[in-house]
């Protein structure tokens, strides 16, 4: 456990370092650098260049790479050209509001997943299951930016259900009671969109999971001895078949990454997601270089965290 | 001078392991294997499994990557020479143990046995298909099934499909690895007599891997028996059959089933007393890793690996 | 005596082929009423969108017209007019055509990198395969979206052909990891040691013996993909990093929907577009799917 454990993080160090190399690179192929931000357009060209040189913009490119990583890991991300503040303050808010979004909709996807996958697995080829395929069937089809713009369209706009645009209802102070309510409002239905279609393949998963493990012999068996139906799911199946589940969450992060981006550009909703896309239009790099670094890091932590639960899980994956 | 000579033959597999997936130790898969073949003779390779038997063959076809040791074909050294180089690699072919998975699911009965052809011949494509059917023809398959696949044929159909490849080059040694476990029974014999016929037809000779005693009775010329990678015995039928001097011989000799059932009480005390002294004097045959020690001559055709010199 | 029948070798050629792999196939997937049905809408649509399309001209088409701004459906328009007064009908042949395309293109450009790499990965394992596989493990984790995204907005002179090849470049990854798990597994197959000892090179054994016995994996996983790739162009033109405006794809009648007043009362503009996507992704995948049960039953009775 310890050996896969130090393995793992002995293969992770290399893939953050590679992401760094990968983002400064993007970095240098777009235009702009820090002093695009920072400088005001009537000085004198001569004293830019001056500038440049003291801050090191013209060393050759692994010096500069070391002094990005040096400030990176100091929290230093450089200044937002576009809001004139250091990127840290520019993202710490949005970062709180993807934070709870993409919990939401973790929560969510479980809640939905689990009961949806045992009873499908459960009741296999009954009414209930074949709805519930058909429905992983076309979520499993369905983009998550239609699925979602369907659901604003018909619960947002046509029956007024939900708010529309934005993370809290303007007006309203932090910590009371309806500020809280609001949140949860505003994030219910992206969330629950995200959710609907991220569950599908846990669904499929779990499903074809517990119709497997019914056929193996330790099941029959516990069957044979007389054990109740309800405890034979219980105690036999579902032990066996959710604790992988549960270890995947780590895997959905990139998942969630992806999903934020529409999902927030969808519903208006100031988060991580809709910071990037508003920094690339505006060609505010530094900021879109540190959301792609954190939301990077997150994914391969994610992936990581994943890879030590299964090998709890799962013995056999600690001997690879 | 021998056909196929093997000279102190190793064959190591490294273990990785640790943090870094280091090489930490090897697997001694054959450790020292000596012994020669004379034209036209069957030799059997005897043990159980993972005993080296199979690697043995393995490396020999070069299928296996030599550490060390020598294989001598017809007087040519061709230790872990590239199988595109030699010339010589298409008088060696093999058999292989499962007829399910030794044929290309994908292919027709006509590429697969086609294919040594395509790669050493340079047939037109009515010639091709003439040789395929006769090759058919004469491992005892209707000439018509050419255009079938694998799966519609049964073990032993599909091992015959199997020696056609083989043989379709003509080549000088053919190393069967368990030709016939896979099979039936009642299939086995067939297989093996036919093997025997195209034998003397063809004029090969047989490096022949077997687990089962009875059948290396019944073919070869010479047996030698593995254990752990080392030879512990190796001699004539009559001098394993007859006279084993092994420990681990002994043993195996024992356990051939005898058919006659008013003998079956005298067989089990036997087996019994074989498996005591096997117990007991266990120390005696194998050095302290548990391993048979080198070979000494007991008469000229005899050779059993007894504690001595080393 | 003119019952009796003369055997002659050369017509056996075709009396006596046992049918193969890909008929049996086929065969399944008529038999699957949702899948043939599927099969059938798809064909029909490619014919129509490929087509129509060659008498439309798409210069036309995407040319504002100020005096027929966002237009509701009438005779003239059949689905209306956007905020540049286009022809939304038109938009959704040429985009339906444009986003197949893609989709086929990137397809194919993934399919080739990845079957290359996971075969010859597989195929000899060993520190070839674990350096390259640390390589896919690495840039599967990563932000797929996001990286796209940041190369289609900085790449210099951004056409097609460089969008195309910005998607082909983050994903061949799951192809190729795909195809070195199954390659890995027939590699240890005995066809493959025999083909060696018959004397095949190893790019024949991998081409002419691995290769085939990865066929049905390999159909069954690009058309899934190819859903996948028309669900991700058609994503990133929807945020405006896929197709520019004048090459209109079906993401780029959906991004209309961007604007709040068009999502709420013009739902003639990205609605037809959304279920075209949602239509046509759900039936290749429902293609792909039985043709995975297909291939699955032909091994099973292996």
């Amino acid at each position: 456990m310890w050996k896969f454990t130090v393995r793992r993080i002995g293969i992770m160090i290399p893939q953050i370092a590679l992401l760094s190399i990968l983002i400064f690179i993007m970095a240098k192929m777009m235009p702009g650098d820090a002093l695009s931000g920072l400088i005001d357009p009537s000085i004198d060209p001569a004293t830019i260049e001056a500038m440049r040189d003291r801050l090191g913009l013209n060393n050759p490119w692994h010096i500069q790479y070391v002094d990005w990583i040096k400030g990176v890991i100091q929290g230093d991300f450089g200044q937002s050209f576009r809001f004139k503040m250091p990127v840290t303050e520019l993202i710490s808010q949005r970062l709180i509001n993807t934070f709870w979004l993409s919990l939401a909709t973790l929560i969510l996807t479980y809640l939905i997943a689990i009961p949806l996958g045992i009873t499908s697995g459960r009741y296999n080829d009954t009414w209930a299951d074949r709805l519930i395929t058909g429905y992983t069937y076309v979520g499993f089809a369905a983009p998550l930016f239609i699925f979602a713009l369907i659901m604003v369209w018909i619960f947002g706009f046509h029956f007024g259900w939900f708010p529309t645009s934005g993370s809290v209802k303007p007006g309203l102070s932090p910590g009371t009671f309806e500020y809280v309510l609001s949140k949860i409002n505003h994030l219910m239905l992206p969330a629950l969109s995200m959710a609907l279609i991220a569950t599908v393949t846990t669904v499929q998963y779990l499903r074809s999971e517990i119709i497997d493990t019914k056929q193996k012999d330790f099941v029959v068996t516990a069957r044979a001895k007389g054990a109740s139906e309800s405890r034979v799911y219980n105690r036999h199946i579902l032990r066996n078949s959710l604790l992988p589940i549960a270890a995947f969450f780590g895997y959905e992060i990139t998942g969630l990454i992806g999903g934020t981006i529409f999902i927030e550009n969808i519903f208006g909703y100031p988060g991580m997601g809709q910071l990037f896309l508003e920094s690339i239009t505006l060609r505010d790099f530094s900021v879109v270089t540190t959301v792609v670094l954190i939301f990077g890091i997150a994914s391969i932590l994610g992936a990581l965290i994943s890879d030590i639960i299964l090998s709890l899980v799962d013995p056999r994956i600690r001997i690879k | 001078m021998s056909f196929l000579e093997v000279k102190n033959l190793k064959v190591h597999f490294p273990i990785t392991g640790g943090l870094l997936g280091r090489t930490i130790d090897h697997v001694k898969a054959v450790d020292g294997v000596s012994f020669s073949i004379e034209k036209g003779k069957t030799y059997g390779l005897v043990g159980e499994s993972g005993s080296g038997k199979t690697t043995t063959g393995r490396a020999i076809i070069g299928l296996n990557k030599i550490t060390s040791g020598n294989v001598l074909f017809d007087g040519q050294d061709i230790t872990n020479l590239r199988r595109s180089k030699m010339s010589a690699r298409r008088d060696i072919q093999m058999i292989f143990q499962d007829p399910y998975s030794t044929l290309n699911p994908k292919k027709r009965v006509f590429d697969i046995v086609a294919e040594p052809l395509r790669n050493y011949e340079n047939l037109s494509k009515r010639e091709e298909k003439k040789r395929v059917q006769e090759l058919l023809e004469l491992v005892g398959l209707s000439p018509e099934s050419i255009h079938k696949y694998p799966h519609e044929f049964s073990g032993g159909q599909r091992q015959r499909i199997g020696i056609a490849r083989a043989i379709a080059l003509k080549p000088k040694l053919i190393i069967a690895d368990e030709p016939v476990s896979a099979l039936d029974v009642s299939v086995q014999a067939q297989v093996l007599n036919f093997m025997q016929k195209i034998q003397k037809e063809l004029g090969l000779t047989y490096l022949f891997i077997s687990h089962d005693l009875g059948i290396i009775k019944h073919m070869c010329d010479r047996i030698g028996i593995m254990y752990k990678g080392r030879y512990v015995e190796e001699g004539t039928p009559e001098d394993i059959f007859t006279n084993p001097q092994h420990i681990y011989s002994r043993r195996l000799v024992a356990a051939i089933p005898d058919i006659d059932p008013r003998k079956r009480e005298q067989q089990l005390q036997f087996r019994r007393t074989v498996k005591e002294e096997y117990e007991q004097s266990y120390n005696d045959y194998f050095d302290d890793k548990g391993l048979a020690y080198q070979l000494q001559p007991v008469s000229d055709t005899h050779l059993v690996a007894l504690p001595g010199r080393g | 005596m003119e019952a009796k029948k003369i055997h002659l070798p050369d017509n056996t050629k075709d009396t006596d082929r046992s049918p193969s792999g890909w008929l049996i196939i086929w065969r399944e997937i008529v038999r699957d009423k949702l899948a043939y049905a599927s099969l059938v809408f798809l064909t029909l649509i490619i014919l129509f969108v490929y087509g129509v399309s060659l008498f439309l001209d798409q210069k036309e088409i995407v040319t504002v017209d100020l005096f027929s701004i966002h237009q509701p459906p009438s005779k003239e328009f059949w689905l209306g007019t956007d905020y540049g007064g286009r022809d939304v009908f038109g938009q959704l042949i040429i985009g339906t055509r444009n986003s197949l395309s893609i989709g086929i293109l990137v397809t194919l450009m993934t399919g080739i990198i990845g079957i290359t790499v996971g075969l010859v990965s597989g195929y000899y394992g060993g520190k070839i395969d674990n350096i390259v596989m640390r390589i896919v493990d690495f840039f599967m984790i990563l932000p797929f979206l996001m990286i796209v995204i940041v190369f289609v907005s900085v790449s210099p002179k951004y056409t097609i052909l460089s969008f195309s090849l910005i998607m082909t470049a983050f994903l061949w990854m799951g192809k190729a990891r795909l195809i070195r798990s199954k390659a890995l597994q027939e590699t240890e197959l005995d066809y493959v040691q025999a083909s060696k000892t018959l004397g095949s090179s190893n790019l024949k054994i991998m081409l002419t013996q691995v290769l085939p016995n990865l066929s049905s994996i390999i159909i069954v996983s690009m058309t899934l993909n190819l859903a996948a790739n028309i669900g991700l162009e058609s994503g990133l033109s929807f945020l405006g990093f896929g197709f520019p405006e004048s090459t209109p794809s079906l993401g780029t009648l959906v991004s209309y929907a961007r604007n709040p007043q068009t999502l709420e009362f013009r739902w003639w503009i990205w609605l037809p577009a959304s279920l075209l996507i949602l239509v046509l992704m759900l039936s290749i995948n429902n293609v792909g799917q039985a043709l995975k049960r297909a291939t699955d039953a032909r091994q099973r009775r292996g």
